[in-house]
């Protein structure tokens, strides 16, 4: 391969894996999409503020998944790196990504939620009589389906503590 | 700015044209299916490409050469472990393990070389890398700079393959269990 080739699929590569990034973000896109629909149809202020902030935990989760989760190619230092310390580093990014996901995954939706739940609760005041038969379901499945997401990616993050420790042995 | 650019040009085609069929063996190493192969390949060029631009000659230019293809072709196989669901074996695991020939049809029907690249591809990353340095014939100092490895690591590792290809290539590829 001459050079003028590699330049031309440098290219070529560039773009494969920006197109393969961006259908990652479809998901989060057709969310934000719904949600500014629901933001534009509700005159009630709460809701409104509740949907904002929803979107703008998307934006910062979609960011936070482009920095940390998005396919990117080698480093341009990475002839420096043994493969052992070059996977260390991946696998110990990877890990902390997972570690951390209530900061980044599951912290940003939780205000849009909470504001959400405050606005339904607000406008359905029949409702303040018997909080618990409304608020308390729905929290706890949101709070279960949070809990359940933080503890598979705990999971995820002990097997790739275990590899690490396992290449340290190598090493 | 040019000057850079073109010292990592002329590096890229001396680099490409010491080490390219080397870096072919690797790759069939790494990646069965042919036409993914042809991508790994490229793939682990364009990686070279950008790289040499920081090549300072801290290191060797095979080492540079070698870490930059290894890490690449790493890289893919984590990412086909993801989508095809494959788990990989350790050397120890290799030398455990019986055989899938189905008799002696089936062994007088592969060629060696199908038959190492069989093996190597059951391989994890790090043993994968261990055996095509062995078997590009360098020598377990050199293999330890590229892989991280310590060199007492890499020649136990070495001793595991010699034991793995004398028992699976004896007999003309038949395990003798």
């Amino acid at each position: 391969m001459t050079v003028a080739e590699v330049q031309a699929s440098s290219g070529k590569f560039q773009r494969r894996i920006q197109g393969r990034n961006a259908r990652e973000y479809v998901a989060s896109a057709v969310m934000v999409v719904f949600f500014g629909f629901e933001f534009w149809r509700d005159g009630d202020l709460l809701v409104r503020i509740g949907f904002a902030l929803l979107i703008a935990g998307l934006c910062y989760l979609a960011w936070q998944l482009h920095v940390r989760a998005s396919w990117s190619p080698l480093p341009k230092d990475a002839g420096l790196s043994s493969y052992v310390e070059y996977k260390r580093r991946e696998l110990e990014r990877q890990r902390d990504a997972l570690n951390s996901v209530w900061r980044w995954y599951l912290g940003p939706l939780v205000p849009g939620m909470a504001v959400l739940l405050l606005a339904f609760f607000r406008a359905n005041p029949g409702h303040l009589k018997h909080p618990a038969f409304i608020v308390v379901p729905e929290a706890i499945f949101f709070a279960a389906v949070s809990f359940g997401i933080a503890k598979l990616n705990s999971n995820a993050a002990r097997r790739l503590q275990k590899e690490i420790d396992e290449l340290d042995e190598e090493s | 700015m040019i000057d850079a650019e073109d010292r990592r040009d002329s590096r890229f085609e001396e680099a490409a044209a010491a080490y390219g069929p080397a870096l072919e063996r690797l790759a069939r190493a790494y990646e069965a299916d042919p036409d993914a192969r042809r991508d790994l390949v490229q793939e682990i060029l364009i990686a070279l490409w950008r790289s040499l631009e920081g090549f300072d000659g801290r290191c060797s230019m095979r080492t540079w050469v070698y870490r930059v293809a290894h890490n690449t072709a790493a890289s893919h196989v984590a990412r086909q472990m993801r989508i095809r669901q494959r788990v990989f074996v350790g050397l120890e695991e290799l030398a455990e393990l019986a055989d899938t020939t189905e008799g002696e049809e089936a062994a007088g029907h592969r060629d060696e070389i199908a038959l190492l690249y069989e093996l190597i591809d059951q391989l994890k990353p790090l043993d994968r890398q261990v055996m095509v340095a062995y078997l590009e014939g360098m020598d377990a100092a050199s293999t330890a700079e590229i892989t991280g490895l310590s060199a007492r690591n890499v020649a136990t590792k070495i001793h595991r393959i010699k034991q793995v290809l004398a028992r699976r290539f004896r007999e003309g590829g038949r395990d003798e269990r």
